[in-house]
């Protein structure tokens, strides 16, 4: 242990527990603490309308998702076209709870927490189903795989009485200590909910991804053959990358349909998979903050854009026609700039960032 | 101790006869070099052996195992470790990230118990740790600890490969051309390395080698292959001596 607790100038480590740990001084460990805390306390603060809440909400949602995500593309290298769908299996899971049992349930009113988790096992059973052709496909062929589980997915929920063709199935609002949650508390309830779920992920995240069952993941992707010889099956290692990306996937759809009252289709469809895709990567591949930085960067341009496209449709009558494209044109060229400029993403940026600060006032 | 006895293995692919019923006997705790021309079969062999591929014919016995159809990490599992010609490094990791994914099977902690971490998964990877830093040190690779695999250079990514093959704590290695693409300084780390895995660690050793000069120098036993056939085994003045494998090598007067 260094003298100093609060900024350490070098390695002082004397055992190896301590080099193991998440933080290494007291500082990176507060300032994460209050970050959290800052997280919790805002809202109190101040009060933001519905709309916006359900803005933050969403966010965090795609944060869940995206995180697995992550997992399974960035850290065990292997392409995956069909997330929205591990999400959708999530959310009619619950939706599945809601049509047999009925919307007002007490499993699903009061033992929601519960069935959040049966969503994530859920969708950790469909996403190791769907790794099962890891076993013997790669590349891009199992990125067409997964591609090809989006389309079944869809097709099915579409085609089934039993998931109203792909229309809504409502969900009743949630009951907490406090009772029922109202209308106008709605958002800022689940606001709290999803931001324990995801201090809980994450933390368990950067847990797995400091031990055996994390390290296996980037063995695989950089190379499958030594990581044979080194004593783990590749394709089992594969099958359990995508059963950990179906389970975040399947949390998060759950939250969804908890925090959309409803279950329908068009929230899990082969563009969301896309949207995915993008967050992870602009967020950067293979880091777990990447996975913060996606989400919130991809949704609050999406919200900017769809603002000046109003605009412009409103006072560029002439420019109609090229409002409306807008949103996928930004969209596409986020996408374009950052493959093309910054692979890494915006953790790469935080890394920079992070290293200077530590080196400030000298270069290196 | 425990023989590793290659009985009359074949191997073929469509009509390409890579090996044809080669005999070797590997004895434990010396070193064996198996040698030959380009394309002579020496990496096919350590391939059958690592379980990479799987004799058309013949069998593979390790011990009173039978490795003729076992998968790569079941062999790794039972012992018999392999550092690969080209190298097969994860280059996205550290060194020290390497060498711990050696560990892996010796990390007996539930998926539960990583997520949690703190209690048996911490405790776990501090030892393995611990065995890591013992290879570290014998390997010399105390400077490059942090350093992305990718971003040494090749000797050095050379010796990470053979540390990597240690870490998994193995009675066997397999070292396929560990002195390939080295300057004099680097062969002779590499021989001092590989004599005292054999004196001081007691680990059995298969070498794949070409050159001709460390080979004899250090081998206990060597096994001379030309096109899939076996043609001289014995000591290395014995090998030196045989008319077959001089032909090989030198060809006919």
């Amino acid at each position: 242990m260094s003298a100093n607790r609060w900024l350490a100038t070098g390695n002082y480590f004397t055992s190896y527990r301590e080099e193991q740990r998440i933080f290494f001084t007291s500082l990176d460990k507060t300032a994460m603490l209050l970050f959290i805390l800052a997280l919790f306390a805002w809202p109190l603060f101040f009060h933001v309308g519905n709309k916006y809440m359900l803005v933050v909400d969403n966010i965090l949602v795609a944060v869940i998702a995206v995180m697995g995500l992550n997992l399974v593309t960035g850290f065990a290298g292997l392409i995956s076209i069909g997330h929205a769908a591990f999400v959708g299996i999530g959310a009619y899971t619950i939706a599945s709870f809601a049509s047999v049992l009925g919307a007002n349930h007490i499993l699903l009113t009061h033992a929601w927490p519960l069935m959040i988790f049966i969503a994530g096992c859920m969708g950790a059973l469909f996403g190791a189903l769907v790794g099962l052709p890891a076993l013997r496909l790669k590349h891009l062929y199992l990125a067409i795989a997964t591609l090809s589980f989006q389309m079944i997915f869809q097709w099915v929920i579409n085609f089934m009485n039993f998931f109203n063709q792909g229309q809504t199935i409502s969900i009743d609002r949630v009951v907490w200590f406090t009772g029922q949650v109202s209308r106008r508390e709605h958002y800022l309830f689940w606001y709290y909910a999803i931001l324990v779920v995801i201090v809980i992920t994450g933390f368990a995240v950067r847990n797995l991804l400091r031990t055996r069952y994390g390290r296996c993941l980037v063995a695989v992707r950089d190379n499958d053959r030594a990581a044979d010889a080194m004593g783990m099956h590749p394709g089992l290692t594969k099958v359990y990358a995508f059963g950990l990306a179906g389970f975040l996937a399947g949390v998060a759809g759950a939250l969804h349909a908890f925090l959309y009252r409803g279950v329908g289709i068009e929230s899990f469809t082969l563009h969301h998979s896309i949207n995915y895709l993008a967050m992870a990567i602009v967020g950067g591949l293979g880091t777990l903050n990447g996975s913060f930085w996606g989400p919130f960067v991809i949704q609050v341009l999406d919200l900017q854009v769809e603002r000046l496209s109003e605009w412009a449709g409103a006072h560029l009558t002439f420019a109609a026609n090229l409002a409306t494209a807008l949103k996928p044109l930004s969209f596409g060229l986020v996408i374009v700039l950052f493959l093309m400029f910054e692979p890494r993403g915006i953790a790469n940026w935080w890394r920079i960032t992070r290293s200077y600060v530590k080196l400030w006032p000298f270069r290196y | 101790m425990t023989h590793l006895i290659v009985s009359d293995v074949t191997l073929t692919f469509g009509g390409l006869h890579a090996l044809s019923g080669v005999n070797v006997d590997i004895e434990p705790g010396l070193i064996t070099s198996i040698i030959g021309p380009n394309g002579a079969g020496k990496t096919s062999i350590l391939n059958s052996i690592s379980g990479f591929y799987h004799p058309t014919k013949g069998e593979i016995h390790y011990g009173d195992r039978c490795l003729t159809h076992a998968s790569p990490h079941q062999i790794s599992n039972i012992g018999i470790a392999r550092a690969f010609q080209n190298l097969e490094l994860f280059s996205g990791l550290s060194v020290l990230d390497n060498l711990l994914l050696g560990r892996h099977q010796n990390l007996k902690y539930s998926f539960l118990d990583a997520v949690i971490y703190f209690g048996k998964a911490s405790r776990l990877e501090a030892e393995n740790r611990a065995y890591v830093e013992k290879v570290i040190d014998f390997m010399e690779l105390e400077p490059y600890r942090k350093e992305m695999v990718g971003n040494l250079s090749y000797g050095v990514q050379k010796r990470v490969e053979v540390a990597r093959a240690l870490t998994l704590a193995p009675q066997l290695v397999l070292l396929d051309e560990p002195m390939a693409g080295m300057n004099i300084e680097e062969k002779e780390d590499i021989v001092r390395f590989i004599l005292d895995l054999k004196k001081e660690w007691g680990i059995t050793i298969v070498l794949v080698e070409h050159d001709l000069g460390v080979v004899m120098d250090i081998s206990d036993q060597i096994y001379v292959l030309d096109f899939g056939v076996l043609i001289g085994s014995g000591k290395p003045d014995e090998v030196a001596s045989n008319p077959k494998v001089i032909e090989a090598y030198i060809g006919e007067e």
